[in-house]
């Protein structure tokens, strides 16, 4: 469902309603400004502009509700699972109350005025802080000072499909369809996904932020599922660049966009043109839209591009767009070292600091 | 911010009755012992 209709109707749900009853036992705060905004607490993937917390007047956070992935901003936006998540509030607020859930640990509070470059595009010039735009100049006041780790910061939020999961999303965390990792730890089809790495979630908001937690270097993440009022443990194995996501629909100011993508080549297409073994040499598969309008390259579908200033290959970067995203610089000029029709040529790349939607 | 579609919040009798500051909901929820709902809503 659209956004903006959600929020609809959500926002004006019948008192009388399934939905407005259980609205009827919280308080109800619709906030549409986030100059004040407790960034540290209310952390969330920053690119949805619909996001919902479910909290106690002790500012404990019991869930969170929302979510996107690159298909779409409403993937995970349901009535039926947005009930789900209410109910689940109350209940959790009950057991806090009774003292049986634990108080969780408040992290430092931060705020946008905090962040240099926001200030900046915003609060200097009277214009409304945007979701999208607290994400986004995080980053840049990252890339400024020199501290931007983008294997860490660059990609947020990976996607649970990596793993091979697909939700009945109007059930929550119910799980329709299981296959590759997912299924190779034991996943089924029917599984209700309760815990990641021992932490309780409840919708797929909680999934993603905590999912988001496993560090990029792991090699496993462990999913608890309710299998029929079982808890079962699955370690899923977490396959090289886990965390790797499209980035495309993020718009984000770090992200240099070199208008191509391509296709690491197999071991006997390195051997044939005498390429290292381990570099990250790949096959230009796909010509970005914007690189003709943008004359950021003149690149060809089928060139071989085997180095990115003369480096061929990289600790993480299994591509040369990958090792052009994370160990340069958007705005800078880079030369490739190609292949095109047998020819060893070279080819600068002027990649793009996306400004568009700033 | 755009405003091609920001929600009027025509609240009625028979609508969900929500607040608009958060620091309010805070004191209503300590005043009321209920939990919050809270939405944040950003038109980009």
């Amino acid at each position: 469902m659209e956004g903006r209709i959600f929020d609809a109707q959500v926002v004006l749900s019948p008192k009388n309603s399934p939905r407005g009853k259980l609205m009827t036992q919280y308080v109800c705060v619709r906030v549409t400004r986030m100059d004040d905004v407790d960034i540290a607490l209310f952390e969330r993937d920053w690119i949805n502009t619909l996001y919902y917390f479910i909290l106690n007047s002790d500012e404990q956070i019991y869930l969170r509700y929302g979510g996107r992935d690159a298909r779409s901003g409403e993937t995970y936006l349901d009535l039926n699972s947005i009930e789900l998540a209410l109910e689940k509030g109350l209940d959790l607020h009950r057991k806090y109350q009774q003292g049986e859930l634990p108080k969780t640990e408040r992290p430092k509070p931060r705020f946008p005025r905090e962040i240099p470059p926001l200030v900046e595009r915003t609060f200097a010039k009277n214009q409304c802080v945007e979701c999208h735009l607290i994400g986004d100049f995080d980053l840049v006041d990252r890339e400024q000072k020199g501290t931007l780790d983008k294997v860490k910061q660059l990609y947020r939020w990976p996607d649970i499909r990596a793993l091979g999961i697909e939700l009945d999303v109007p059930k929550g965390l119910l799980v329709k369809e299981v296959k590759d990792a997912a299924q190779t730890a034991g996943m089924k089809a029917g599984d209700v996904i309760a815990k990641v790495n021992g932490t309780s979630v409840w919708t797929y908001g909680d999934l993603q932020y905590f999912y988001d937690k496993v560090p990029r270097d792991a090699t496993q993440v462990k999913i608890t599922v309710d299998r029929a009022g079982q808890a079962v443990d699955l370690p899923i194995a977490l396959r090289e660049r886990w965390w790797l996501t499209d980035l495309r629909f993020r718009q984000l100011s770090v992200d240099p966009r070199s208008e191509f993508e391509s296709r690491p080549l197999t071991s006997a297409e390195r051997q044939k043109y005498d390429l290292r073994a381990n570099g990250f040499s790949a096959e230009v598969a796909r010509i970005g839209g914007f690189a003709q309008m943008l004359k950021v390259h003149e690149l060809k579908i089928g060139d071989i591009v085997f180095a990115v200033d003369g480096v061929e290959q990289d600790d993480i970067a299994n591509t040369p767009e990958l090792y052009i995203k994370l160990r340069k610089t958007a705005g800078d000029t880079v030369t490739l070292d190609i292949i095109r029709d047998g020819k060893r040529m070279k080819m600068p790349v002027v990649t793009q600091r996306m400004y568009f939607r700033k | 911010m755009s405003l091609g579609f920001v929600l009027p919040l025509i609240a009625d009798d028979d609508t969900v009755e929500w607040l608009s500051n958060y620091k309010d909901a805070i004191q209503e929820a300590k005043r009321t012992h209920k939990p919050i709902f809270l939405e944040y809503r950003c038109e980009a």
